[in-house]
Formats: structure tokens, sequence, C-alpha cells
């Protein structure tokens, strides 16, 4: 099967799974929630169709007063779903206010490993979690620490609209945060959560990590680009996660060297989150 | 060094400062934390320790007498049990095994659950279904698909109260269950000495809000956290997974470690406390115990040891370098 119309039978459940707020959950008929939201709407951008508009709609109207977007429309805390968001807007190419103020929301936000109390323990006792507290990139949460996994979307966000923001702010903030991954890599060349070493023990990097990092990471001067895409190669050989093989066909797309051919969607699927990213590999739309 | 000041002020710290500084801090403060308990609930509590050789043995028959000497009764009970499901590793043994939970399916089905639902949302990993399928869940738990949600993902419902947080998300499944049961790994923990049936419930926060890790509860403090959830989730059952546990450089990178024991019980502190015990761990060394007051009981002659005696199980696990100084005398 080709994969223009693998891509369609899952950008077909994509559309039926959409809830009646116009949103989506992580499985048809569950809470929405804007993550799986937004990886929809990125998934069906290419089709404007009403759907589209619909959730579009939905994901803009659930922005807080602060411009940040929260984990589930309703919820009155900021999270870092704001950085799909704001991808999103730059597929879209919306450059509107409401772009503007998710993007001065995630600039203002950054780890909670800049606090002065932290970095005092960090100084005293450097072995516990091995990390340069020099370099901050963005938590799961505001006010708690910087992860591999919020960051690299939140740089991928930001470098994907960077021709349009203005803010001094940004330039800096994308550097520290590509440091703040680079500083995080495991000994064996790909990404763990957040951390490479904890009291003196190596941690293994996880395919998913590794993926996000991978793509937030592409074309900086520090990535061996054929090295990285060997890895990424490596590990959705060795995995039998669908997320991270979903994750590290985008990866690949981006670093330019696999294209996949997809396999059929399952009878009965209930993921909307990997069936719009497996959709995404497909169409290489975020990366 | 940190100041007297400073340790009086410990929670306030806690909810300040990144997980990172908090390990430190917390690490940091082992030596010179006072080691008071603080005074339990009135009554005693009862905890059973079973002998289980290894997972070939007949399990759902071993529970089921582990829950005739609890005087369990789920009949009519929406139960949900909640496994150790947290990272794959072949090499050493992370997870709840696959056939406790086969087993403790078999058992409260038998004892006349109206609902047994499996859940858990693992704090590192984001794809769980594929955690499920490393550890043998959905090729030796029945039905295990249809039965299964996926705690981090779930519908969620605000609790207040929790830990002074203004606002904290549940998951609808855990907060609408009728009993958790907390299906525990016998595990060390490098930060928090032990991680057994009361810290299990982290599986239950949601990272669809929190990430991966759950950072919030690092921040409001490991300890403080594991308390808080306790005291949203009273209605709860202990079984520990003691048949090959995990020492060393828990709750990942540790080693197996044999301890042929299930253990089982109401009071979750006072099951953890035993757990301590049989591990060669003292409970007062570890601090959501030694500050668990009125939730159960930890002190040794308030909890009735029923089945196997401690002093029949005990196997001391190697401890993790910042918890030397917890081992039991």
């Amino acid at each position: 099967m080709g994969k223009l119309t693998v891509s369609v039978s899952r950008l077909d459940f994509l559309e039926r799974s959409q809830n009646p707020d116009g949103a989506w959950g992580y499985a048809p008929g569950r809470q929405t929630w804007l993550e799986p939201t937004c990886y929809a709407l990125l998934a069906l951008y290419p089709r404007q169709g009403r759907v589209f508009a619909r959730g579009w709609d939905r994901m803009r109207g659930a922005q807080l007063p602060s411009g940040a977007w929260p984990a589930a429309p309703g919820m009155p805390e900021g999270h870092w779903v704001t950085a799909l968001a704001i991808t999103l807007h730059a597929t879209a190419g919306v450059w509107d206010e409401v772009f503007q103020r998710g993007v001065a929301w995630l600039l203002a936000t950054t780890g909670g490993e800049r606090g002065i109390l932290v970095r005092a323990a960090h100084f005293l006792r450097p072995s516990l979690v091995e990390f340069d507290s020099r370099y901050s990139g963005w938590p799961w949460q505001p006010g708690t620490s910087s992860w591999v996994e919020p960051t690299a979307h939140t740089l991928t966000a930001l470098r994907s609209a960077s021709g349009h923001i203005h803010d001094p702010r940004l330039g800096a903030r994308i550097l520290t945060g590509e440091r703040m991954l680079l500083d995080r890599r495991c000994r064996d060349g790909g990404w763990n959560y957040g951390n490479k070493r904890i009291l003196g023990v190596e941690l293994p990097s996880y395919p998913e990590s590794t993926a996000l990092a991978l793509i937030a990471l592409a074309g900086n001067p520090g990535l061996d680009g054929p090295a990285a895409a060997a890895l990424a190669e490596r590990q959705w050989q060795a995995t039998r996660s669908r997320l991270a093989r979903a994750w590290l066909t985008l990866c690949l797309r981006r670093l330019g060297s696999r294209t996949d051919v997809l396999s059929p969607l399952a009878t009965g699927e209930t993921d909307v989150m990997a069936t719009a990213l497996e959709a995404l590999g497909s169409a290489a739309v975020l990366a | 060094m940190i100041s007297e000041t400073a340790l009086q002020s410990r929670d306030h710290r806690e909810r300040l400062i990144s997980r990172r500084g908090f390990l430190a801090a917390t690490v940091a403060l082992t030596g010179c934390a006072p080691t008071s308990r603080a005074p339990g609930p009135p009554g005693r509590s009862s905890v059973t320790i079973l002998r289980a050789a290894s997972y070939n043995a007949d399990l759902a028959d071993l529970l089921l007498r582990g829950a005739a000497a609890c005087h369990l009764d789920v009949r009519g009970k929406r139960v949900l049990l909640k496994p150790n499901l947290v990272e794959f590793d072949s090499s050493t043994a992370v997870n709840t095994h696959a056939t406790i939970v086969a087993a403790a399916l078999e058992v409260f089905t038998k004892l006349g659950a109206a609902e047994v639902r499996i859940g858990e949302g693992p704090g590192h990993r984001r794809d769980t279904i594929f955690l499920a399928e490393e550890a043998g869940y959905r090729r030796g738990i029945p039905d295990f698909d249809r039965r299964f949600i996926d705690l981090n993902r779930d519908d969620v419902a605000a609790v207040n109260g929790f830990a002074g947080e203004q606002r904290f998300y549940l998951p609808r499944t855990a907060l609408s269950a009728d009993i958790i049961v907390s299906l525990a790994k016998m595990k060390t923990h490098h930060w928090a000495g032990a991680t057994l049936a009361m810290k299990n419930f982290f599986g239950v926060v949601p990272g669809a809000i929190y990430g991966w890790p759950k950072n919030r509860l690092h921040y409001i403090g490991i300890h403080r956290s594991v308390l808080a959830l306790y005291r949203v989730f009273p209605r709860s059952f202990a079984i520990v997974d003691g048949i090959t546990g995990m020492e060393g450089n828990g709750p990942i990178q540790g080693s197996p470690k044999p301890a042929g024991v299930v253990v089982m019980g109401h009071d979750l502190v006072a099951v953890d406390a035993t757990c301590c015990r049989i591990m060669g761990i003292d409970p007062d060394q570890i601090e959501y115990l030694r500050l668990a007051g009125v939730l159960g009981h930890t002190a040794a002659g308030e909890i009735d040891q029923r089945g196997e005696t401690l002093q029949s199980v005990r196997t001391n696990f190697a401890l993790p370098a910042e918890f030397r100084h917890a081992r039991l005398a």
C-alpha cells in the first residue's frame, strides 16, 4: 500500500475522531486535550476542510489571558503544549496577536533550575544529577525544571516561526535551549527524558526523546548530521514502540535519510496521537 | 552547609526549588533530619506476609489466602489494580511481575468485585502500551487491553487541598474506584530510600498535565507527595511483589533481589513499614513513613504480623549510597 493511501486512511480516522467540541482526546470520545488536538490539526492541515476549521477555532479559543495554552480547555494553568500551538500557527502561516502572545509566554518561561536555591544545592552536590546549570530550557509546567521533550518542542516551534518573532530574547533563548539539549546528551549519543547521569551512573537514551531532540537540533553545528541520522535509524530498528517509531520517522525525514511506507491502520484504532504522528511522518509537516 | 533556619522552612523550600535542588537539599539534610516519628492513629493494623519462592507458584491461591487473612471484602466494588509499570529492562526487575497482576485480577474477580480494571501512568516513558507489551502484561494478563487504562491520558478531575496546591488533577478512573489496589514492587529507591505501596501512587498522577517525569511531585517534595496521594486515596489495599525485588540503585537501575515474599494489608503505611523491615531498612529513616502520623502505623509494636514472621523472611537489600545510614539494626 502506498504512502498517500495510508496517510489518507489515518486522516480519515482523525476526522472521524473529532470530539463534538471540535477538538480531540487521546482516544475517540474521551476528554479533549490540546496535545492530541494540535497533532491532529497538524496532520489535517493539508486538507483544510471543515473538520480542520472547527478544530482550529477550538484550539485558538482555548488560549489563556497569559498567552499560554493549557493542557486542556478550561484549565487555568499554562502548559508546554503552547509550543505545539505555536508550531501549528507557523504551519498555517498565522502570525497574529494570538500567535505573538503565545510566543511571548514561551520566551518568558524557563526551567526552575535557574533559581538561586537550586543552583546552590547543585553546587553543593553536583554529582547527584549532572547538568550544566548555565543552560536552561523549558519545563512541562511553569515553575518546574527543564526537560528534553518540552525543550525540544519549544525550540522546534520558535525556529519554525523565527522570521515572524521580533522579540530580542529569541536568539538567546534558542541558543541556551540548544546548549541545554547538547549538555544533557547521554553517553550513547541519544537523550533520556532529561538527564544523562544520576549519582554517577550513566542513563540510557530513549528513542522518543532522542527523536525529538534531534529534530530540535537539526542543523546545529554541535550535531554531526550523518551520525545523528545513523543513531536515529538504529533506534528505529531497535524499538518496538509505535510512538517512538512515529517520532523517529519524523526525525529521519527531517534529517533527509528516510521515507517510510506505512502499514495500514489497524482495525479498532484508538490512539489519536500516534495516528496523527504517523500521518505527519508521511507528510512531514511538523519537521 | 544548610542552616537551621533553612531546615525549619523545609516545606516552603521544597516548593520553591526544583527537583534537582530538592534532591540535593534532601540528601544534604539526611544526616541531620529529625528521626522522631509522628504519632500514629489509635488502634492497631495487621499486615500479612506470604512466602512465594517464584513466579511459578500458584499465586492466585496465595493471594486468596492473603485476602482471607486480611478480611478483604470487595463484593460489589469497583476495583482498580495499580501495578508498578515504570520502565522495562529485561536484565532487572523494575516492574510488578505480570503473573502477580494476573493473579490479582483472578482473585478480585473471584471475590465478587463488580469491576476490576488495571491502570498505570508510567513516569518516564510515554508509550505505555509498549511498556505493557515489553513487561509481558499484554500476553500474560487475560483481557488486558479491554481492562487497561493509561492513567497518563485518562479523563481528569481537579481536587483541592493536595499538598497545598490550588488545584491538582487526578484521573477519573482512580477517583471513581471504590478501592485502589497498590500492586507495588519491593524496591530500594535512590531518592526516597524505598519505593513500595504508597509511592506506587505516583503512577496515578497524569503525565498529560505533569509531564514525564511528573516533576511537580518533586517540587512539592517526594515524601510530601506520597502522603498527599494516600490522603486522596484512603480506600486502598496493598499487595507488594517481593518475590523478586530490586536492591541497590533502584527504582530502575538496581539489581534483582529475590526475597520470596508477598506482603498484603489495608494500612499502606503499615505494609510499607513491614516491607522496610523485611528489606533490612529502618522505617524511621524513610521520611514519608516517619511523617505518616495518623495515616497509619509504622511501629512494629502496633502492627500484627500474620503469615510468616518478619525474622523468618528478612533479607537485607543492598541500600543506595545515600541511605546506608538506614540499615535496620
